[in-house]
């Protein structure tokens, strides 16, 4: 190529190097019922709103039946069970980030719109923590028990439950491909009887690094 | 018509060919003038100079003048003058100075194609900075101590960018630095500018960033499960740190503090930290060798002797006379601090990961500007004194280039840690320059309130044993 053509093409490349410019970042509302994005490294929306769902609609479930000895409010009616939600324990292999609070004010909420249920403020349980400063883990041992309903029964809230949510994760790894079963487990624990009802759903998520990672795991071929 | 015309027979086609001489030797000249031999390391010595003498106010009048007078250097400033609001008691005005250039650096670092081909006809300093990896990780660590030094509402949030960041950075670095699968045969020429590969440890993740989360976690006296995921992370960094086995230990089967008592979390930033020089790298290198080799291909002219050498930017930290700051309350001597983050390391590790990209670059920008100078003699046609001239046109363009040394110049070396847990009220604090556990420096005083169940933030600078130490405090007593 002679010089002359060469000097040509690089001005050409020059050329559409000046018009080539810096993009912009886009956002844009889901719509409610759009589905959820599928995080590639790790569990997100997809996973935690149907573990929420599955699990919050399981306990409403058992715990809606009145029993006899259920007390009944000045309507006849059965008088809703008082629950305190002491808080979300991550036991998975993945850090949660900035999804904990979401899911316990998910769950919250759910048990909040409930005929059976009333939950204790998170802002009085935090006070209550605060100033027992106990460990959530460390409510059930009976002398920190009767502490902490004291003070949360002195601002004019008794308690009938106690709620643990916890998240655990089981990890199954094939070459390059691993399946994560997330877990969400709901605790119920009756302060009056010391009984607990425990319910729990899962979800399961396969994670390839390869695209056809999983049609080569999961297909009926394979056992 | 020109005495020349008179009396040369060629004299139409010398005066044809002058235009076009007088074109080259115009815009080689234009662009000479276009690049100037000042670099940001040289224009900022005066403000951080007045940084470490303890004169904030000159120091910042100095930069805000430097960001107004020069368009390309208006991010790494607003970085130190938000690091000038943050010691002068204006955490506020930091976060969002931080945040700016925060959200400008994530934009730039999308590449324009239209600075990328002005930087090769100049120099990178053309280009819009978009940031070194370890400022951008940075970046978020000093947003979260800006938010913890006002209400701390956005402290958790920036904590986690900190880990993402460095996630994203890693994996980029990743993506662009395979592993070897199988070594180059030796005759080929693409090994010499090769880049070398990853080792794995340039980007070793910051324990600050998941020490600050465990703390803020600790503190909501609820969530000790995400404050011993976030030591254990942070203690698996720095193995040999004690103080971290303790927070763990407290996380695993402790509470945040004993009823009626607070903490006061003493972030201290110890030493100078680094910044960029302009280096030279010899013609005889590698890269040069490269260049040579690409132009040379092109055709059978020979290339001008190659003179000027490639300057690029260089990471120097200058040497500290303080290794950490001594602690007491009240009198009583707590302890001294312990790094969490030695930013030192951190920038050196995550700069030299990339510099072969920064060579690479000034190497293309020779084998332009080389290319240029010889196809400009070749459509002259002319040898002799005239391509004498042309050779000397692009050496002298070539050695006008300058390193891009703009970068966050007011960085400490290493950010250090000290936790007390101390009994709701007012206490004195004193703080004092260490080198080998011994005092090298005046004490330095402040009072601080505790609340209870709560935590406190103090942050100081010690950059060396002379300068006058910053004390800023979350709950300062007036």
């Amino acid at each position: 190529m002679h010089r002359r053509d060469w000097l040509k093409s690089f001005s050409i490349v020059t050329f559409t190097g000046m018009v080539g410019c810096r993009g912009y970042q886009y956002g844009h509302v889901l719509k409610p019922e759009a589905a959820n994005m599928v995080g590639s490294h790790e569990a997100g929306a997809e996973v935690f709103d149907p573990l929420i769902d599955e699990a919050v609609a399981k306990l409403l479930a058992r715990q809606n039946v009145v029993s006899e000895d259920c007390p009944l409010g000045p309507n006849g009616q059965p008088m809703k069970k008082s629950i305190c939600f002491v808080g979300i324990e991550n036991k998975s292999a993945e850090d949660i980030g900035d999804f904990k609070d979401k899911l316990y004010n998910q769950i919250d909420s759910r048990i909040l719109e409930s005929s059976c249920f009333q939950s204790m403020s998170k802002r009085m349980v935090d006070a209550a923590l605060h100033e027992t400063r106990m460990r959530p883990d460390a409510l059930m041992l009976p002398d920190n028990m009767r502490l902490f309903i004291a003070v949360l029964e002195r601002s004019g809230a008794p308690v009938d439950y106690f709620m643990y949510a916890t998240l655990t994760s089981g990890t199954t790894k094939r070459n390059s491909s691993t399946q994560r079963d997330y877990e969400l487990t709901l605790e119920l624990v009756n302060l009056h009887s010391g009984f607990a009802d425990k319910v729990n759903a899962e979800v399961r998520k396969g994670y390839h690094k390869t695209a056809a990672g999983k049609a080569w795991n999961y297909n009926p071929f394979k056992r | 018509m020109t005495p020349c015309a008179r009396y040369h027979p060629k004299a139409k086609e010398i005066l044809a060919a002058q235009p076009s001489i007088l074109g080259y030797l115009a815009a080689c000249l234009l662009v000479l003038i276009s690049t100037g031999c000042s670099t940001h390391s040289k224009r900022i010595s005066q403000p951080r100079n007045l940084f470490y003498d303890g004169q904030l106010k000159a120091c910042r009048e100095g930069l805000e003048k430097l960001g107004k007078s020069n368009r390309h250097d208006r991010d790494v400033v607003n970085l130190d003058l938000a690091v000038v609001d943050l010691l002068s008691g204006q955490p506020k005005q930091a976060e969002a100075k931080l945040r700016d250039v925060r959200d400008r650096f994530e934009l730039l670092e999308q590449d324009s194609l239209a600075e990328k081909t002005v930087s090769m006809w100049t120099d990178d300093q053309v280009r819009s900075y978009a940031g070194e990896d370890y400022e951008k990780i940075l970046i978020r660590v000093f947003l979260s101590l800006s938010s913890l030094m006002q209400d701390g509402i956005d402290a958790e949030s920036y904590t986690l960018q900190i880990q993402e960041k460095h996630e994203a950075l890693a994996e980029l670095f990743a993506k662009r630095n395979p592993p070897p699968e199988e070594s180059p045969p030796d005759n080929n020429p693409s090994q010499v500018i090769a880049p070398k590969k990853s080792s794995g440890k340039e980007y070793q993740p910051l324990p600050l960033g998941f020490y600050m989360r465990g703390m803020l976690r600790e503190a909501t006296h609820r969530d000790y499960d995400d404050a011993v995921r976030n030591y254990e992370i942070a203690s698996s960094l720095l193995p040999a740190c004690v103080p971290l086995q303790w927070d763990l230990a407290r996380a695993r089967n402790g509470v945040h503090s004993q009823p009626g008592q607070g903490v006061v979390y003493v972030f201290a930033m110890v030493g100078r930290g680094p910044y960029k020089i302009e280096v030279a790298e010899q013609p005889t290198s590698d890269a040069l060798l490269i260049a040579d080799r690409i132009v040379s291909a092109v055709g059978p002219y020979k290339l001008p002797p190659t003179i000027a050498p490639i300057k690029i930017p260089d990471i120097a930290v200058p040497p500290s006379d303080v290794d950490s700051v001594g602690i007491r309350v009240d009198g009583h001597s707590i302890g001294p601090t312990t790094s969490l983050a030695n930013i030192e390391q951190l920038a050196v590790s995550t700069y030299r990961a990339n510099r072969n990209s920064i060579i690479a670059r000034a190497v293309a920008r020779r084998v332009v500007k080389k290319a240029t100078i010889a196809a400009a003699k070749t459509s002259m046609g002319k040898e002799g004194l005239t391509a004498l001239g042309m050779d000397v046109v692009g050496i002298a363009w070539e050695a006008s280039e300058a390193a891009d040394t703009r970068c966050w110049g007011l960085l400490p070396r290493d950010i250090q840690i000290l936790r007390v847990e101390a009994p709701a009220g007012d206490h004195q604090l004193q703080l004092n320059a260490l080198l080998g556990n011994r005092p090298v420096g005046p004490a330095q005083s402040t009072q601080v309130r505790v609340f209870d169940g709560q935590n406190t933030y103090v942050i100081c600078w010690f950059p060396d044993a002379r300068s006058v130490s910053q004390i800023m405090c979350s709950n300062r007593v007036e």
